[in-house]
């Protein structure tokens, strides 16, 4: 009796779903692009506000954005999160890749189909996608996060870096450069980097990776990172672990992450580019790149509503290239 | 033969879940006009392969009363055993007799720790579910490697022929039908019922419940490394952390498949079909584009109904008596 109602339910539920309203997507008979944004992961405020400036950009542009992505860090999941995309049938999708490579192969097949790639925020492998909308160049991101650390800390000292992974492309190229440059430039020659770690955009792995990086180097001096999950944790771990004022933290942050942190006094200086306007000028990209008035050519300018133009670099790269410094004076100008 | 004939009320769950995929896929269809398309459906049928394959072979262990946490972990080992092996240019049929037997061995540790030394298998599993990441983050660190030669990406990379079937959904039927076999129709089987029911009787007729159990867990731990060379084909990468967090995702599959908890009952088909089921649900979700969270919630929902739903069953049977 029980097994004969249960089936009695499911096969009426089955009717009625399939004679209910259908509707959930209708095609829309003008001509609009459909743009899917999906992040590294939906649960992180940085790529909620890259997503509002895409919103807004679309607004003016006229084309259909949808913001999707798994709500954790996980590789496998930004695959099936991308493959789901690509069923989608869009016109153009733009990514903020975990790791470069993993997500390579459902990209290189949307691009087969037509569909343009735009990475932002985090690079895909170069031949995965058509354009790379770079929030700073990698040597200008490397520089003004040093400058921050020279704001903390004027006469030098022991550096550790955080990275995501070492598949992250963009925070192991600034790694690199700030390497290089405590070693050339005379304006950076007081640092000495000691040790770079990896927490995964993980906040509760950031602080314990900070809280070791302080046990095992006594003299250290700053934690710099690019992630903006592991700045702001490597701020807290310093104040948990009662050294303010001995090690700081700098790198990348939302600026309401560190707002606490600078008003108190226990940090000096965070860098940041406009999230909002990175996504912005990504959607902008995107509508250029389906319209046909932007080319793979070094030198071929793209005008982004208003923010003005931008020119194509190398490998399809084009920097937005407006860093923002917070220091404790104009952190209150920043509401996001 | 008896056991062919369909016994209806005994298989009432199955047939419950078999509505439900088909709920499922009128639903799915109605969310998103792209989920009845061939190319689609063969497509994202790739994501409950390996879990599948996993599941199977936790489904072995819990009808013994027991339970596996480190398949994932056992499957990481696997991959990243596999990363060294193709950068080393072993042959590929070297390769995978040794992560099979790299994972019966992982698979004889749990069976050893809980089956001879009685240990507590959540406790257990608890343990070296993280002792087995430990290793194949040390194998592997977190750099990953994507080199894969061809060979090794051919089973969970090619689809068949001109077809849009990926190679890997035979593969695993043919592990369904061979589950089916080996838990209903051989003497093993018999077994791992007869102890999930009553361990104790069993081990009055004279038969070793510790040999099955090892066994059963050494079963499994070869379906995460069959899992781990399906996974490299699909994505290209090995890392430490590959399958990190997809156990829960397996017992899901299981308990929903009418497996109980707590050992003894159970059907290989209603897991494959609660495996159909879940796969028809995330893919209608995933292409609507319906946040993470929100897909959490409905699974867990409908996880917390089939358990409810199975022990309401059971007390109605027993009280109406």
């Amino acid at each position: 009796m029980k097994k004969t109602i249960a089936l009695a339910v499911a096969l009426s539920l089955v009717a009625g779903s399939v004679f209910a309203s259908g509707g959930a997507e209708s095609s829309s008979s003008a001509k609009k692009y459909r743009i899917f944004m999906n992040p590294k992961f939906t649960g992180l405020s940085y790529f909620e506000v890259c997503a509002n400036g895409a919103k807004e950009a679309a607004k003016e542009l006229g084309v259909d954005f949808v913001y999707t992505g798994s709500e954790q860090a996980d590789v496998q999941l930004q695959v099936q999160s991308l493959e789901n995309i690509v069923s989608q049938k869009p016109d153009a999708i733009i990514v903020s890749a975990i790791d470069l490579n993993a997500v390579a192969p459902p990209l290189v097949k949307a691009m087969a189909k037509g569909i343009k790639v735009i990475s932002y925020d985090a690079d895909t492998a170069a031949n995965a996608r058509d354009f790379f909308c770079n929030q700073m160049s990698y040597e200008g991101a490397a520089r003004a996060m040093l400058d921050c650390a020279l704001l903390n800390a004027p006469e030098g000292g022991e550096l550790a870096f955080i990275a995501a992974s070492p598949t992250s492309p963009n925070h192991m190229a600034h790694i690199k450069i700030m390497t290089e440059l405590c070693q050339t430039e005379a304006k950076y020659k007081m640092f000495k980097p000691v040790s770079t770690q990896f927490a995964g955009d993980d906040e509760a792995k950031s602080i314990e990776v900070s809280i070791n990086l302080m046990q095992a180097y006594p003299n250290l001096r700053g934690i710099i990172s690019s992630s903006a999950v592991s700045a702001p944790a490597a701020a807290r771990a310093i104040q948990s672990a009662g050294k303010v004022g001995k090690v700081f933290a700098t790198g990348v942050a939302l600026p309401s992450s560190i707002r606490s942190y600078l008003k108190d006094g226990s940090q000096k200086a965070f860098f940041i580019w406009d999230p909002a306007m990175l996504g912005y000028m990504s959607v902008y990209v995107a509508k250029a790149s389906l319209d046909g008035t932007l080319k793979n050519v070094v030198g071929s300018k793209v005008k982004a509503g208003k923010l003005g133009e931008f020119t194509v670099g190398k490998d399809g790269e084009i920097v937005y290239g407006k860093p923002l410094i917070f220091t404790p004076q104009n952190i209150d100008e920043y509401k996001f | 033969m008896d056991a062919i004939r369909i016994n209806v009320n005994k298989h009432r769950w199955e047939l419950i879940l078999l509505g439900l995929i088909a709920v499922a896929a009128a639903w799915a269809t109605q969310l998103s006009p792209y989920y009845l398309e061939s190319g689609q459906l063969f497509n994202s049928s790739r994501n409950f392969v390996f879990t599948g394959i996993m599941a199977l072979g936790l489904m072995t262990v819990i009808v013994t009363g027991e339970m596996d946490l480190s398949l994932p972990s056992i499957l990481a080992v696997c991959t990243v055993l596999l990363a060294k092996a193709s950068a080393a240019s072993v042959p590929l049929p070297l390769a995978v007799i040794g992560i099979f037997l790299v994972a019966a061995c992982l698979g004889a540790v749990n069976g050893l720790l809980v089956a001879k030394m009685r240990l507590p298998a959540l406790a257990v599993t608890l343990g070296t579910m993280g002792a087995f990441r430990g290793v194949a983050f040390i194998i592997g660190s977190e750099v990953g490697y994507t080199g894969f030669s061809d060979s090794y990406k051919y089973l969970g990379g090619t689809l068949i022929g001109e077809t849009e079937i990926p190679l890997m959904l035979p593969v695993f039927f043919i592990v369904v039908v061979l589950f089916v076999v080996v838990l209903h129709f051989t003497t093993f089987g018999r077994r791992v019922y007869a102890i999930g029911n009553n361990a104790n009787a069993v081990a009055y007729s004279g038969i070793s419940v510790a040999g099955t159990k090892v066994t059963a867990y050494v079963l499994s731990a070869l379906t995460a490394a069959l899992g781990a060379w399906i996974f490299v084909g699909q994505y290209g990468s090995a890392r430490g952390d590959n399958a990190n967090g997809v156990i829960l995702a397996v017992i899901t599959s299981v308990v929903l498949g009418g497996v109980d908890i707590n050992g003894g009952k159970g059907n290989v088909l209603g897991v494959l079909f609660s495996i159909l089921f879940l796969w028809t649900l995330r893919n209608g979700m995933g292409l609507a584009n319906i946040a993470g969270p929100i897909q959490q919630l409905i699974i867990g929902a409908l996880l917390i109904a089939a358990v409810l739903v199975s022990n309401f069953a059971v007390s109605f049977r027993t009280s109406v008596k």
